[in-house]
């Protein structure tokens, strides 16, 4: 069970890594951030990310329309697809967890990978862990699986 | 609930926003305290703020318990066991409740959004008590620079939303979406409890989330006109302009109501 320091500094020996960050979208807050950003200022960079990742996180495309948590319309809430009752993920620690529909986000510039994972939380959150990779050095795959452990080991029990 | 181990307290007049010199003060001589005004308390240990408390945010407990997975009894728990001590936090996590990584999540949520508010527009004197700790210890200490550069961004993210700050206070008034119109998973749980008589404040207690973060929302659902504008909610009597202004006698709430609508639009 590391705490934000250790789980960045993990993301961090990921080959290729350049920085990385936990972030609240709804705020575009820091929680925590290491080495350098694509801003040179990680401030600009998390209010910067966290914008992509609540678009993601909203937009009714990429919302499962069973998921209570979900994004929809009136039309959707007619049809009765809005799922009242909450469905909710239990994890390997037996502990529930809210969370939205859309996992994680991978964006790819001419210099750099850049992974946004959604971080689940037992408690009401808009959190998500965010990591730079050197386009050339950085192993896109590899780096996917590694927030996706480090997201759900941040939480764990 | 809160111990003096010092009895020296300082006094500030200020009306700052999002700024005081005496808090950047008492950083850069690393001070241990409470920094008391009317809106909050923040506590400083060496400097740096590791605690925040506000009547206007939900507090960790709220968060945890109403908003997450902990049981109320669990907390109580650990208040008994490490309260006195001033280790809730670390009791919280040693006893399995809450993970470390979830705690310093909540803990720093919970910290930035309280702080938000005893670095708004203040009112009154501002006091600082040395030596005084928080009960439930120590968590991610953040620079008091860092707290007060967030706060004024958060300011302006909220007015870069929807300018009109007055659907902060008000009772929340949904309006029905258009049939296209997306009301997003976060909204709705907001939504559902807007029952015309709940504040935005209100709502973020019974929701378990951080004042701030239903703020947000409520001021893009007032942009998107998913929440009635308070001004339109005015009775008519209210409404009616007053009479011909006696000039013997200049009418200063009402000067003073002009000048803060002309500094809000600003």
């Amino acid at each position: 069970m590391p705490g934000i320091d250790e789980c960045l500094l993990e993301a961090m020996t990921l080959p290729g890594a350049r920085g990385a960050a936990i972030v609240d979208w709804t705020s575009g807050l820091a929680l925590g951030s290491v080495g350098d950003s694509p801003n040179r200022d990680h401030e600009a960079t998390a209010a910067e990310t966290a914008e992509v990742a609540r678009s993601a996180a909203e937009y009714r495309a990429f919302a499962d329309v069973h998921d209570p948590f979900g994004s929809c319309t009136a039309a959707d809430e007619a049809w009765g697809t809005d799922g009242t009752a909450a469905v909710e993920d239990t994890a390997a620690d037996g502990t529930s967890r809210k969370g939205l529909p859309v996992e994680d986000l991978m964006l790819s510039t001419r210099n750099g990978f850049h992974v946004i994972r959604f971080v689940r939380t037992t408690f009401d959150s808009s959190v998500f862990l965010y990591l730079w990779l050197d386009r050339h050095t950085g192993n896109l795959a590899l780096a996917r699986m590694r927030l996706r452990d480090l997201s759900e080991r941040l939480v764990l029990l | 609930m809160t111990t003096t181990h010092a009895g020296t307290e300082v006094t500030a007049h200020e009306v700052v926003a999002a700024g005081s010199p005496m808090l950047t003060r008492l950083a850069d001589e690393r001070a241990t305290g409470a920094f008391l005004r009317a809106q909050g308390i923040l506590y400083l240990a060496e400097g740096r703020i590791v605690h925040a408390e506000s009547p206007s945010a939900p507090g960790l407990e709220v968060l945890l318990t109403v908003g997450g997975a902990l049981p109320a009894q669990g907390w109580q728990e650990a208040l008994t066991r490490a309260g006195a001590r001033h280790e809730v936090g670390r009791d919280l996590v040693g006893s399995g409740r809450v993970s470390a990584g979830e705690l310093e999540l909540c803990h720093l949520g919970a910290l930035f959004d309280a702080a938000f508010f005893v670095l708004g527009p203040a009112s009154g004197p501002t006091h600082f008590r040395y030596g005084v700790t928080h009960w439930f210890g120590q968590v991610h200490p953040v620079p008091v620079a860092a707290v007060e550069r967030e706060a004024r961004r958060r300011r302006a993210l909220l007015d870069s939303v929807w300018p009109c700050a007055d659907v902060d206070t008000a009772p929340v008034v949904p309006r029905t979406p258009a049939s296209d119109q997306t009301v997003t998973g976060r909204q709705r749980a907001l939504l559902r409890l807007a029952d015309g008589v709940r504040t935005p404040t209100a709502i973020a207690w019974a929701l378990g989330r951080p004042t701030f973060h239903t703020l947000v929302e409520i001021r893009r659902m007032a942009a998107a006109g998913l929440v009635e504008p308070p001004r339109a909610r005015v009775p008519a009597a209210a409404r009616t302009v007053p009479g011909p202004l006696d000039c013997d006698e200049p009418n200063i709430a009402l000067l003073r109501r002009l000048r803060d609508a002309l500094e809000e639009s600003l």
